[in-house]
């Protein structure tokens, strides 16, 4: 192969890469490092004060601040509470879909998916009517039979009804994942398994599972990360509310900089947001690979 | 195995080139396009007016806009209208970034923070009677409430006043009509509560409350009108203590609480869908903004009503907010009198604004035998001397969110009223002395 040729492929794929990479870095990477130097800084947008550098202030004021606390337990209850749930009805969607003919899957398939296809916006107000407590299409329905949920007026019950929301509205993603997924396992394996007698029941948990670990894997991980990014449906049900048993951390890091312009300090918070997703994605990737390498 | 990949060759090469630098031209094209829109000061294009109007309110200010510009001989006015929910986070950060909008916006109780910032103009040059527009004709309250050190930073546009919306099919059926048969709304605390007592009911007999006498709308604006008839303060007089948890305002949530736990008038809280209920014909009496009345209008099938609030308390008051238009600060020449024109304009047509659901702030105008034609308007404007605007602090966003939810929790019932207004009051303190050490590092002669 000829240097020039050698120079010009070496050249031409850094070319395609640049695009992205020049994205990457004015709207990702620059963004971050000012954010990460904004932290240190007492800045607010109103005050007259000039912004000042106080190195780990806002950090030691997150930590002090009952309010972040809270708001990130919201966030913890809610990754618990969502996460687990979207995951399972959206493997046992895949499966029960995998098993119909494909004419009739491309319909479910996009039944599915059209949920998520609707603005966070639309849906949230959508959903807020479904929950009013006098006059509500559920409680409408739930009083045929004399029952009456304070869906979203009870502080005990707020998140759980987000959480139903947010079921409904993102489960048609990990479920067309799933489908690929499952899609991708050979055929003769199940054959071979029913052959040697397996069940169900047996071929789900002993080839269907194991086969489908590196789409779980990426399903888990966008699930969880979704999932402690969650603003949309709080901030359009709820407003945060009652008693700020909705408010998650993003809204809590949305009010603190662009309602209250205290922008250090939201700075400060989103990082410590951004190190709490990091630290339960590797602990999620390690969780599932060494499974698997024990199992190997 | 994989085929080995090809050597694109140089048409490749260029092909790649092209493909990867397009985008990147396009961005910056787009950024030299757009990044500069309205940066600095500009002296050509329009006049750029920006408001939260995207409700029905919005095209009638469209209008206004639009026979503003038949008649105008200077640059275009151009109207942005975005969601308040996200409006003044884009007005702070373009009037910091330098790319506040010619004429603006902004409800008075946001002003405080407005005001603090460089890029609102002080008005006292313009608002005056030889410019056109005569501080007379403005409620001194109303009046007070756009000034700072003497200087008025706005024109207040109209003013929204809570009142007393009220069904008048369920009065006639309960038999609360007066002497000619006419509904007679409660004007006192008594009158009140023997009113919503006999409004709530159980309509099919299934034993639970299907029609209530009284629903909390919007808890902040319902239960601060009431603390403001129980003779509540929110602030000392140099505003550096919270008053919130003070006995009046503390006996006047009591009450509030009491309408749903202890007379059981109300129904639980639920925030604002409870209008809904009011339009669905199940609600009695509902405390509401005169903007609401938009949304009533277009109903055929309810006989409603407006009224003064009653006085639960021991004096008339209600909440109110105004609109305020207010200027750019460095604003010059033909652009400077074409904007002022604008806010002339408007707020002499504010008539034609209050017809949408306002009631305009000038004196004048009220006095029209159109304004007084104005059923609802015309009631709930007999408020104006007793109205109280929002806390005029600079942290006004930090007291609401304090004070919503010690609302809450008092309506609730989770917290007892002192108890969450005791909590919101230390929490108010602490953001008291936040502003304050920041302010002492304001360098001098920007200290606000």
């Amino acid at each position: 192969m000829g240097e020039s040729t050698h120079f010009h492929r070496r050249a031409s794929g850094y070319l395609f890469l640049l695009p992205y990479v020049v994205l990457f870095v004015l709207f990702l990477a620059l963004p971050l490092a000012y954010g990460l130097g904004l932290s240190l800084f007492r800045w607010e947008l109103v005050s007259p004060a000039p912004a000042r550098f106080i190195g780990a202030g806002n950090y030691r004021e997150a930590l002090g601040d009952p309010y972040f606390w809270k708001a990130l337990w919201a966030t913890f209850r809610f990754v618990l509470l969502q996460v687990p749930i979207t995951i399972v009805f959206a493997l046992f969607t895949a499966v029960a879909l995998d098993a119909v003919s494909a004419r009739r899957q491309a319909f479910y398939r996009a039944a599915c998916f059209l949920p998520g296809m609707i603005s966070i916006s639309v849906a949230g107000i959508v959903w807020r009517w479904f929950f009013n407590n006098e006059f509500g299409l559920f409680n409408a329905w739930l009083g045929a039979v004399g029952v009456k949920v304070p869906w979203i007026s009870d502080p005990r019950l707020a998140m759980k009804s987000l959480a139903m929301m947010t079921l409904w509205w993102s489960f048609g993603g990990p479920t067309v994942i799933f489908l690929a997924g499952l899609k991708e396992i050979p055929r003769q394996l199940h054959d071979a398994a029913a052959i040697d007698g397996a069940g169900p029941v047996q071929r789900f948990r002993y080839i269907t599972l194991p086969l489908l670990r590196p789409v779980f894997l990426f399903v888990v991980v966008m699930s969880t990360i979704g999932g402690f990014q969650m603003f949309g449906q709080a901030f359009m049900i709820t407003r945060g509310g009652p008693e700020f048993s909705t408010r998650v951390l993003v809204q809590y890091i949305y009010e603190t900089a662009f309602t209250h312009y205290r922008m250090g300090y939201g700075a400060a918070m989103s990082w410590m947001l951004f190190v709490v997703i990091a630290v339960f994605s590797l602990v999620q990737f390690r969780l599932i690979r060494e499974r698997r390498r024990h199992e190997i | 195995m994989n085929p080995r990949p090809q050597p694109l060759g140089r048409a490749g090469a260029k092909a790649a080139c092209t493909i990867a630098c397009g985008p990147i031209i396009l961005v910056c094209v787009l950024g030299f396009l757009f990044g500069g829109c309205g940066v600095g000061t500009s002296d050509r294009g329009p006049i750029r007016f920006w408001n939260g109007f995207t409700g029905p309110d919005g095209r009638t200010m469209l209008r206004l806009v639009k026979r503003f510009n038949c008649s105008n001989t200077g640059p275009r006015v151009l109207m942005q209208r975005m969601d308040w929910g996200t409006y003044y986070n884009k007005l702070m950060v373009a009037g910091i970034g330098g790319r506040a909008p010619d004429v603006f916006v902004v409800h008075v109780d946001v002003l405080q923070r407005f005001m603090r910032t460089s890029f609102v103009r002080p008005m006292d040059d313009l608002f005056t009677k030889a410019n056109g527009l005569d501080p007379a004709d403005f409620d001194p309250n109303v009046r007070r409430a756009v000034t700072r050190h003497g200087r008025p930073y706005g024109v207040p546009l109209d003013v929204h006043i809570l009142g007393m919306y009220y069904n008048v099919r369920l009065f006639r059926d309960a038999g609360i009509v007066d002497a000619a048969g006419r509904p007679r709304p409660p004007t006192n605390r008594e009158e009140f509560l023997a009113a919503a007592r006999r409004l709530t009911r159980d309509t099919d007999g299934d034993g639970r409350i299907d029609q209530w006498g009284f629903v909390f709308t919007w808890f902040r604006t319902n239960v601060y009108a009431v603390m403001a008839q129980f003779g509540g303060k929110f602030f000392s007089a140099d505003g550096r203590r919270c008053l919130i948890a003070g006995p009046q305002n503390v006996a006047a949530l009591q009450f509030c609480a009491d309408l749903i736990h202890k007379y059981r008038v109300a129904p639980s809280p639920q925030n604002f869908d409870s209008w809904i209920g009011f339009r669905q014909g199940r609600v009695g009496m509902a405390f509401e903004g005169v903007y609401m009345l938009g949304s009533l209008e277009k109903q055929t099938d309810l006989d409603y009503a407006g009224a003064p609030l009653p006085v639960l308390g021991g004096e008339p008051a209600s909440w109110a907010g105004s609109h305020v238009l207010c200027l750019r600060a460095d604003l010059r020449g033909e652009r400077l009198k074409t904007a002022w024109r604008l806010v002339r304009f408007l707020s002499d047509n504010s008539l034609d604004w209050a017809a949408g659901g306002q009631i305009p702030v000038r004196r004048s105008l009220r006095n029209t035998a159109r304004f007084r034609s104005m059923r609802v308007q015309a009631q709930f404007a007999r408020q104006l001397p007793n109205i109280r605007y929002g806390p005029a602090v600079p942290f006004i966003f930090e007291f609401y969110s304090e004070f919503d939810t010690a609302v809450d929790k008092a309506l609730r019932g989770t917290a007892s009223p002192a108890q969450a207004l005791r909590e919101a009051a230390e929490r108010i303190d602490r953001i008291i002395e936040r502003e304050q050490a920041l302010a002492e590092q304001a360098p001098a002669g920007r200290s606000q």
